[in-house]
C-alpha cells in the first residue's frame, strides 16, 4: 500500500511536471481540476470575504431598528425598495446587512468548534493509535459513549449545562465532534505505525512524543483535512440548529439560525425573513461539503487514478 | 570487564510469547564485534538475524517479545540495563542502523535533508547552519552528487539507490561506533547493490566504524565481512573468519550452504546445483537434539537426542556439531 502510494506519487510527479516538486502542489492542482471542489472553494471564499469585509459590504447597521420600515419585502417584490435590497424583518432591520454579519458568526463558529474537535481529537486519537492496549480502550470507549448519544441531543445537554450562548454552543459542537476526528486519526496512526520509517525514527533515538507528532502525524493529515472541511459545514448547521432552538446566539446578534427562528412565526406574512438565512446556511454547508469531497478526491491515494 | 570488544553478546535469548507457546527467535546467541571490523551474520529467512539486530537496538516490541536472558555489552556496558532515556542517546548516536527497505524507511512527508538533520539535532546541540553543513558533509560522504540541492528533495523524488545512500548518511551522521546493517542491499538491483556495498566498505575505512552486517547472501558476505557467524533457527551454528569459513566450512549446514551457491561455467551435465533437503523447522516445533539433524546428511543417532555443544576448533573457529566434539 505504502509502496504503491509512493510509486504512484512519483509517477504523478513525473507526468505532471517537468521539474520535481512537492506532492502538495500536485494535490492542489488535482483539486483545481475537480469542478465540484472548485465550486465549493468559490462559495467558501465568497463567504469568507463577506465575513472579513462585513462592515464595508453591508449597507446598514445590522442591529439598527427602523419603526417605519418593518417587514419590507425584497426589492423585486411589490412594495420593496432599493434601500433594503432583501427587505427588513419585524423590527425593521435590514435583512442583507444581517445576513452579511451572520457570515461572521457562522464562520467563527465553524473555525472554533472544528478547531476544538481537531485539536482534542487529534491528540486523543494519536495517543490511542500509538500506545494501543488500555489507553486505546479507555479513549475509544469514551468516544463510543459520546457517539452513542444523538448528535444534536448531546449538544443540547452540554449547552443546557454550560448555559445558552454562542460561545458555549461552539464548545458543545466542538466536543461532540471530537470522536470523529479521534477515530480517523487513530485509524491513520495504526496504519502508519507499521511503516518502516517509524522504526527508523526510533532507531535514530527519537522519543515517543517526537515519533507521534513529528514523524507519524504529518502523514495522517490528508484524511484530517477532508474531515475538517466536511465538519465545518456540519458545525455551521448544528450551530444554526442550536441558535434556532434558542440555545446558541442570543438576540440581537445576527445569526442565521436565530434569524430563521425569529421569522418562523411570520412565514405567511413575510416569507423573506426566514427564507434568506435558510438559503445562506444551505449555500455555506453546500460549499464546505463540495470542498470536502473535492479534497478527498485530491488527497486520498486510494481514489487516485 | 573485557573492554577490548566493542560489542559482546553473551547468551542472548529473545523470546516471543505468542498464542500457542513461546517462540525462541534468538536462543543462546553469543558473538563479539571488534572495533573496526565487519562481522557478517548469515542465515535463512526467519532464523533470527533481524531479531538479534533489533535486540541490540532494543527495538523488539515488548510484549509480545522479551529478552529472556543474556547480556549485550557495548563498550563494556550492558545496554539491556540502561533506562530508555539513556538508550535513546545510544540509538543513532553510538549504534546506528541501516534498514532493508529504502523505499519505506524514509518518512515521505519530509525532505531527505531534514531527516538527516533530525538525527544530528537529536544528539548534538548545534546551530542550524552547523547542522546543515554536517548534513551536506554526510551526503558527500555517501557520494550523493550535488548535495546542496539534493537535501531539499523528498524521498519519492529519489531512486532506490539514492534513498539507501540517504539512509546510510542518516546512520553515519553522528559518527557511530557500530552500524548494524540489516540486509542493506537486498531490496536493490544488482548494479546498485554493488555500488552500495562498495560504498559501505569504503566508509568503514574512512570512519573506522564497526559493522554488523546481516544478510542471507553468502556472496555479499564474502565481499564485506572479516568474520562470519552462521545462524540457523535462532542459534549460531558456526563462526569463523571469512577465509576459513569459505575454504574449510565444518558444520554440515554451512557445507550445504556453500555447495548450493551456483558457479558459472560448470557444465550442466556434470553437476546439478545441490540443495539442502527439507525445510527450516518451525520455531514452534523445534526438533530434539541438534536443530539441523533432520536435514543433515551425516547425522548420527546422538544428533537426534543430544543438543550439540559449541566446539572450539582454534583460531576463533567455532562450530556447533557432534562430529567435532
Amino acid at each position: 500500500m505504502a509502496k504503491n502510494r509512493i510509486q504512484k506519487m512519483s509517477l504523478w510527479a513525473k507526468v505532471t511536471s517537468a521539474e520535481d516538486r512537492h506532492p502538495f502542489f500536485d494535490q492542489i492542482e488535482k483539486l483545481f481540476k475537480n469542478r465540484t471542489g472548485v465550486a465549493g472553494l468559490i462559495i467558501i471564499s465568497l463567504f469568507a470575504l463577506t465575513a472579513v469585509f462585513a462592515p464595508l459590504m453591508s449597507p446598514h447597521d445590522p442591529d439598527e431598528n427602523s419603526l417605519y420600515d418593518q417587514l419590507k419585502p425584497p426589492v423585486w417584490n411589490e412594495g420593496g425598495s432599493t434601500k433594503n435590497l432583501l427587505g427588513t424583518d419585524d423590527l425593521g432591520r435590514d435583512m442583507l446587512s444581517r445576513l452579511i454579519y451572520g457570515a461572521r458568526v457562522s464562520l467563527t463558529l465553524g473555525i472554533v468548534s472544528v478547531g476544538i474537535a481537531l485539536i482534542c481529537g487529534s491528540i486523543l486519537g494519536a495517543l490511542a493509535g500509538y500506545y494501543k492496549g488500555w489507553p486505546d480502550n479507555l479513549i475509544m470507549r469514551i468516544m463510543d459513549i459520546i457517539l452513542a448519544f444523538p448528535y444534536i441531543l448531546l449538544a443540547i445537554v452540554i449547552v443546557a449545562y454550560l448555559g445558552p450562548g454562542l460561545r458555549n454552543a461552539m464548545i458543545a459542537i466542538g466536543i461532540i465532534n471530537v470522536p470523529r476526528f479521534a477515530r480517523i486519526i487513530r485509524a491513520s496512526v495504526l496504519e502508519e505505525y507499521e511503516k518502516d520509517y517509524v522504526t527508523a525514527a526510533r532507531a535514530v533515538g527519537a522519543g515517543n512524543r517526537r515519533i507521534i507528532f513529528n514523524a507519524i502525524f504529518p502523514n495522517c493529515l490528508a484524511p484530517i483535512i477532508v474531515q475538517a472541511s466536511l465538519g465545518f459545514g456540519e458545525a455551521i448547521l448544528s450551530g444554526a440548529g442550536l441558535s434556532f432552538l434558542g440555545l446558541g446566539a442570543q438576540p440581537p446578534l445576527s445569526e442565521w439560525g436565530a434569524m430563521i427562528a425569529q421569522g418562523r412565526s411570520m412565514i405567511l406574512r413575510a416569507w423573506w425573513v426566514m427564507t434568506f438565512p435558510g438559503i445562506a446556511i444551505l449555500l455555506a454547508v453546500l460549499g464546505f461539503n463540495l470542498l470536502g469531497d473535492g479534497l478527498r478526491d485530491a488527497l486520498d491515494p486510494r481514489l487516485r487514478d | 570487564m573485557a573492554a577490548e570488544h566493542l560489542l559482546e553478546i553473551r547468551n542472548l535469548k529473545t523470546y516471543f510469547d505468542v498464542r500457542g507457546g513461546v517462540l525462541k527467535a534468538v536462543d543462546d546467541v553469543s558473538f563479539t564485534v571488534e572495533a573496526g571490523e565487519t562481522l557478517g551474520l548469515v542465515g535463512e529467512s526467519g532464523c533470527g538475524k533481524t531479531v538479534t539486530a533489533n535486540s541490540i537496538m532494543r527495538l523488539v516490541p515488548i510484549p509480545p517479545g522479551r529478552i529472556a536472558g543474556g547480556k549485550i555489552l557495548f563498550e563494556g556496558v550492558d545496554i539491556l540495563d540502561l533506562p530508555e532515556s539513556e538508550m535513546r542517546k545510544v540509538r543513532g548516536n553510538k549504534i546506528s542502523m541501516i534498514f532493508q527497505e529504502p523505499m519505506t524507511s524514509l518518512n515521505p512527508v519530509f525532505t531527505v535533508g531534514d531527516q538527516v538533520a533530525e538525527v544530528i539535532q537529536l544528539h548534538e546541540k548545534l546551530s542550524q547552519r552547523e547542522i546543515r553543513n554536517r548534513v551536506i558533509e554526510a551526503f558527500r560522504l555517501v557520494r550523493i552528487p550535488a548535495p546542496e540541492s539534493r537535501i531539499k528533495e523528498y524521498p519519492h523524488q529519489m531512486s532506490g539507490g539514492m534513498r539507501q545512500r540517504v539512509i546510510i548518511a542518516m546512520a553515519l551522521a553522528c559518527n557511530p561506533k557500530l552500524m548494524i546493517a540489516d540486509e542493506p542491499s537486498t531490496a536493490l538491483d544488482v548494479t546498485i547493490q554493488a555500488q552500495i556495498l562498495d560504498l559501505m566498505n569504503r566508509l568503514k575505512e574512512e570512519t573506522d566504524a564497526s559493522i554488523l552486517f546481516i544478510t542471507h547472501d553468502l556472496g555479499v558476505i564474502a565481499e564485506m565481512a572479516q568474520r562470519v557467524a552462521v545462524m540457523y533457527a535462532g542459534k549460531i551454528m558456526e563462526a569463523a573468519d571469512v577465509e576459513t569459513l569459505f575454504s574449510e566450512p565444518k558444520h554440515p549446514y554451512t557445507i550445504g550452504l556453500m555447495s548450493s551457491i551456483p558457479i558459472l561455467g560448470i557444465g550442466k551435465k556434470e553437476k546439478r546445483l545441490s540443495t539442502i533437503p527439507g525445510m527450516v523447522p518451525s520455531l514452534f516445533k523445534l526438533p530434539q537434539g541438534c536443530l539441523f539433524h533432520e536435514r543433515c546428511s551425516v547425522a548420527a543417532t546422538e544428533c537426534g537426542q543430544l543438543e550439540p555443544p559449541m566446539v572450539d576448533l582454534g583460531n576463533g573457529h567455532i562450530v556447533r556439531c557432534h562430529k567435532y566434539a
